[in-house]
C-alpha cells in the first residue's frame, strides 16, 4: 500500500512539474496543444469515474463535453452579432430562446446544468431499470451518434457540419489573457478536479460505488440502492464533462459536431484503457502519452496515426488488461502483497509453531 | 397513397437492416463479443462487391458470394488474432474490435483512397402497385433478407455446426467435456457472423457510396434492433429490424429525419425500460 502510494505521488508530482516547466521551453502552438491535452485529462477522469471506479462503460460521454462546449462556444459567437449561418436560414435577429446566452456567466452555467441535467436524465431512465453493462454501453453509443446528428441538423442554430469556427480565445472576464496564462488556468483546474476526484474515490460514497462495480448484488443485499448511486455518479462526470468541453472551446479556437459524437467518444475510452482504468493517474497517462504520439506520428507520418492507434489499442487490451499504469501499479503493489503475504506467512508460522512442532513431534 | 410508399420505404429499410443485424446478433448473442468492427466488415463486403462489379466486371451476384468468403476469412482471422484471448471479457472485445476497426479502416484507405466508389445497380427497374414504386433492386433486398433468416434458421437448428454452436453457446464447458472442439466453433462462428456482414455490405453497395467509413452508420442501427428485438433471437431480429425500418420512415414522414431518429431511440429506450432484455428474449435452460 505504501508503495502504491508512492508511485501515484511521486508520478503525480513528475507530471504537475512537466506541465508546470512546459510553456518556458516550448512554442506557443506547442503550449496550445498540451492545454488541449489538459483539458482531455479532466475528460477522462470525468469517464474515469463512471467506468472506472463504477464500471459503467459509457460510449458517449462526448455529449455532455460538447453540450458544455456549444454553450460557451455559442455565446461568445452571439455576442458577435447575428452570425452568418443565421443569416443564411432568413434569421436576422438572435432567436428569443439564444438570448440567454448573449451573458457569458449565463452561458458558463448553462454550460454546467445542461449537461449534469441530461446526465441525470439519461442515468435516472437507464439505471432504475436494471439495464446491463453492454445494453449500457450501446445505448450510450446511440446517444453520440444522434447527438451529432442533431448538431449537424439545426444548422440554423449551430453553425451545422461546419461548426463554430473563429471563437475568439482565451476571453474570460472580457480581457483576452494570454496562452500562458490560460494554459496554467487549466493546469490548476486540472489539478483541483484530479484531487477532488481523488477524494471522491476514497470517501464512503466511492467505496459504495466500488463495490457495485464488484459485485451490484451483494451491495443490494445490504440495502443500498445502487441505482441511486450509480446516478449521481453520473450527473457529477456529466458536470465535469461539460466543464471540460467549456474548456476545450477557447483553447481549441473552434469546436465542430466531430468533438460530439461517437469518434470523440470512443477515443476517450480509448485513453482510459490505454491509461489504466480505475485508477485517477492512468487517466492522465493515457491521455499525455497516446496524444502525444499520435500528434507526433500524424505531423510526420499522416497515415500511419490510424494503423499506429488501432495497433497500440489492440496490444494493450491483450497484453496489459489494466492498461500501462494500472499493470505499473498493479506489479508494484504484487510486489509489496507477495512480500506481505509471506511475512503474514511467517508470523502466523511463528503464532503456530508450537502445534507444528506439536504434530511433528507425534509422527 | 403517400403513407402506401412511406410503409413500403420502411419494409425495404426494415430488409437491410436484418442483413446488417444478423451477423452482429449471432457474434453478439452466443459469443458475447460486441464487435464494433462489423460495421468495417460491412464495408470490407461492399468493396469487395466493388472490385468483382465494377473492376473485374463479373456479375454482381458474384461480388456477393466472393464478399461473404472474404469477409468470413477475415473476421476468422480477427477472432483467432484477438478474440479468441478476450472471451468472457466483454467490455474488452468491445475495446479491442474498436482497433480492429481503426486497423481496416486504414488499410482499406491506403488500398483504395479516401474518396468513394459506387457499384453499378444490377436490378435498375421498378415495380409500380398503384402508385406505390417499388425499385427492383429494393424488392430483392426484402426477399435476400427473408432468405438469409430461413437459411440462418437453417443452419442453427438443423445443421451439425448449428448443433455443436447452439450446445457451445449454452454452456461452454459441457461441451468441452462432451468432446466439442469449442475453439474451431468459436472461429466458425464468427467468421459466420462475419460473412453476413460482407453480404450486407454487398447488398449495399448499389445503393450507398462505397467509402472506408460507411460502415458506422450501420453499427448504431444494428445495436439498436438487436437491443429492441433481444439479443440472440432471430425472431427479435426480424421484429426489431421491422419496428425500428417502419418507425424510422412513418416519423421521417411527420418530423425530419433526425428527428424520427431521436424518437426512435426514445422508443427504444423506453422498450427496455420495461423489457431489459429486449422484445424477445433468448431460450436459456
Amino acid at each position: 500500500m505504501l508503495k502504491k502510494m508512492n508511485l501515484e505521488k511521486q508520478l503525480g508530482i513528475l507530471i504537475l512539474a512537466f506541465l508546470a516547466l512546459f510553456p518556458l521551453f516550448a512554442s506557443g502552438f506547442r503550449v496550445e496543444l498540451m492545454g488541449k491535452f489538459v483539458v482531455f485529462i479532466i475528460f477522462a477522469i470525468a469517464l474515469d469515474l463512471v467506468w472506472g471506479y463504477t464500471g459503467l462503460l459509457s460510449l458517449g460521454h462526448a455529449v455532455f463535453f460538447g453540450l458544455g462546449g456549444y454553450m460557451l462556444a455559442l455565446s461568445y459567437i452571439l455576442q458577435k452579432g447575428v452570425p452568418m449561418f443565421m443569416t443564411r436560414f432568413g434569421i436576422n435577429e438572435i432567436p428569443q430562446f439564444m438570448t440567454p446566452l448573449l451573458s457569458t456567466p449565463v452561458a458558463f452555467l448553462l454550460g454546467l446544468i445542461l449537461p449534469s441535467l441530461l446526465a441525470a436524465v439519461i442515468g435516472y431512465f437507464i439505471f432504475k431499470s436494471k439495464v446491463s453493462g453492454v445494453y449500457f454501453a450501446i445505448i450510450s453509443l446511440a446517444l453520440a451518434g444522434l447527438f451529432q446528428l442533431l448538431i449537424n441538423d439545426l444548422q440554423a442554430y449551430t453553425g451545422g457540419f461546419n461548426g463554430l469556427n473563429g471563437l475568439p480565445r482565451f476571453p474570460i472576464f472580457g480581457k483576452p489573457l494570454s496562452v500562458n496564462t490560460y494554459y496554467y488556468l487549466l493546469v490548476v483546474m486540472a489539478l483541483l478536479i484530479y484531487l477532488f476526484a481523488r477524494w471522491l474515490t476514497r470517501s464512503h460514497f466511492g467505496k459504495v460505488v466500488k463495490s457495485i462495480r464488484e459485485n451490484e448484488n451483494r451491495i443490494r443485499f445490504f440495502s443500498y440502492n445502487p441505482a441511486n448511486y450509480k446516478i449521481f455518479i453520473f450527473t457529477i462526470s456529466g458536470f465535469l464533462s461539460g466543464l471540460a468541453g467549456m474548456l476545450y472551446v477557447p483553447i481549441n479556437g473552434f469546436i465542430s459536431p466531430l468533438d460530439v459524437g461517437i469518434g470523440m467518444s470512443t477515443l476517450l475510452v480509448v485513453w482510459l484503457a490505454i491509461g489504466g482504468r480505475g485508477t485517477l493517474m492512468g487517466a492522465v497517462v493515457g491521455v499525455l502519452i497516446i496524444n502525444w504520439l499520435s500528434n507526433l506520428l500524424s505531423e510526420r507520418y499522416p497515415d500511419a496515426w490510424q494503423l499506429f492507434i488501432g495497433t497500440v489499442i489492440v496490444l494493450v487490451v491483450l497484453f496489459l488488461p489494466n492498461g500501462i499504469y494500472g499493470s505499473l501499479e498493479a506489479r508494484l503493489n504484487q510486489k509489496t502483497l507477495s512480500k506481505r503475504a509471506s511475512v503474514s506467512q511467517l508470523e502466523r508460522g511463528m503464532q503456530r509453531g508450537e502445534d507444528f512442532g506439536n504434530k511433528r513431534s507425534y509422527r | 397513397m403517400v403513407i402506401g410508399q412511406v410503409i413500403a420505404d420502411g419494409i425495404s429499410i426494415a430488409g437491410i437492416l436484418i442483413i446488417v443485424a444478423l451477423g452482429l446478433g449471432i457474434i453478439f448473442g452466443v459469443m458475447k463479443v460486441i464487435n464494433m468492427a462489423h460495421g468495417d466488415l460491412i464495408m470490407i463486403g461492399a468493396y469487395t462487391t466493388y472490385v468483382f462489379s465494377t473492376v473485374m466486371k463479373l456479375p454482381f451476384f458474384a461480388g456477393m458470394i466472393a464478399a461473404f468468403v472474404v469477409t468470413a476469412l477475415v473476421g476468422a482471422l480477427i477472432e483467432m488474432l484477438v478474440i479468441r484471448k478476450l472471451y468472457g471479457r466483454i467490455l474488452e472485445t468491445l475495446l479491442a474490435t474498436y482497433g480492429v476497426s481503426l486497423l481496416l479502416q486504414q488499410i482499406v484507405r491506403m488500398i483504395f483512397g479516401p474518396g468513394g466508389k459506387s457499384v453499378k445497380n444490377p436490378l435498375e427497374s421498378s415495380l409500380s402497385i398503384g402508385s406505390v414504386v417499388l425499385p427492383h433492386f429494393r424488392l430483392f433486398i426484402i426477399l435476400f433478407a427473408v432468405f438469409l433468416l430461413l437459411l440462418v434458421a437453417f443452419v442453427i437448428y438443423k445443421t451439425k455446426f448449428g448443433i455443436q454452436f447452439r450446445t457451445v453457446s449454452q454452456n461452454r464447458e459441457m461441451s468441452e467435456c462432451l468432446g466439442i472442439n469449442t475453439s474451431l466453433i468459436d472461429t466458425y462462428t464468427f467468421a459466420f457472423g462475419a460473412g453476413l456482414a460482407g453480404i450486407a455490405g454487398a447488398a449495399l453497395a448499389p445503393l450507398k457510396t462505397v467509402s472506408p467509413t460507411m460502415g458506422l452508420d450501420y453499427l448504431v442501427d444494428a445495436f439498436m434492433v438487436v437491443v429492441l428485438g433481444g439479443v440472440g433471437s432471430l425472431t427479435g431480429t426480424a421484429i426489431g429490424s421491422g419496428v425500428i425500418g417502419e418507425a424510422n420512415q412513418l416519423l421521417t414522414l411527420v418530423t425530419t429525419e433526425t428527428l424520427g431518429k431521436i424518437l426512435v431511440f426514445i422508443l427504444v429506450i423506453i422498450v427496455i425500460r420495461f423489457k431489459p432484455e429486449g422484445l424477445f428474449k433468448m431460450e436459456r435452460r
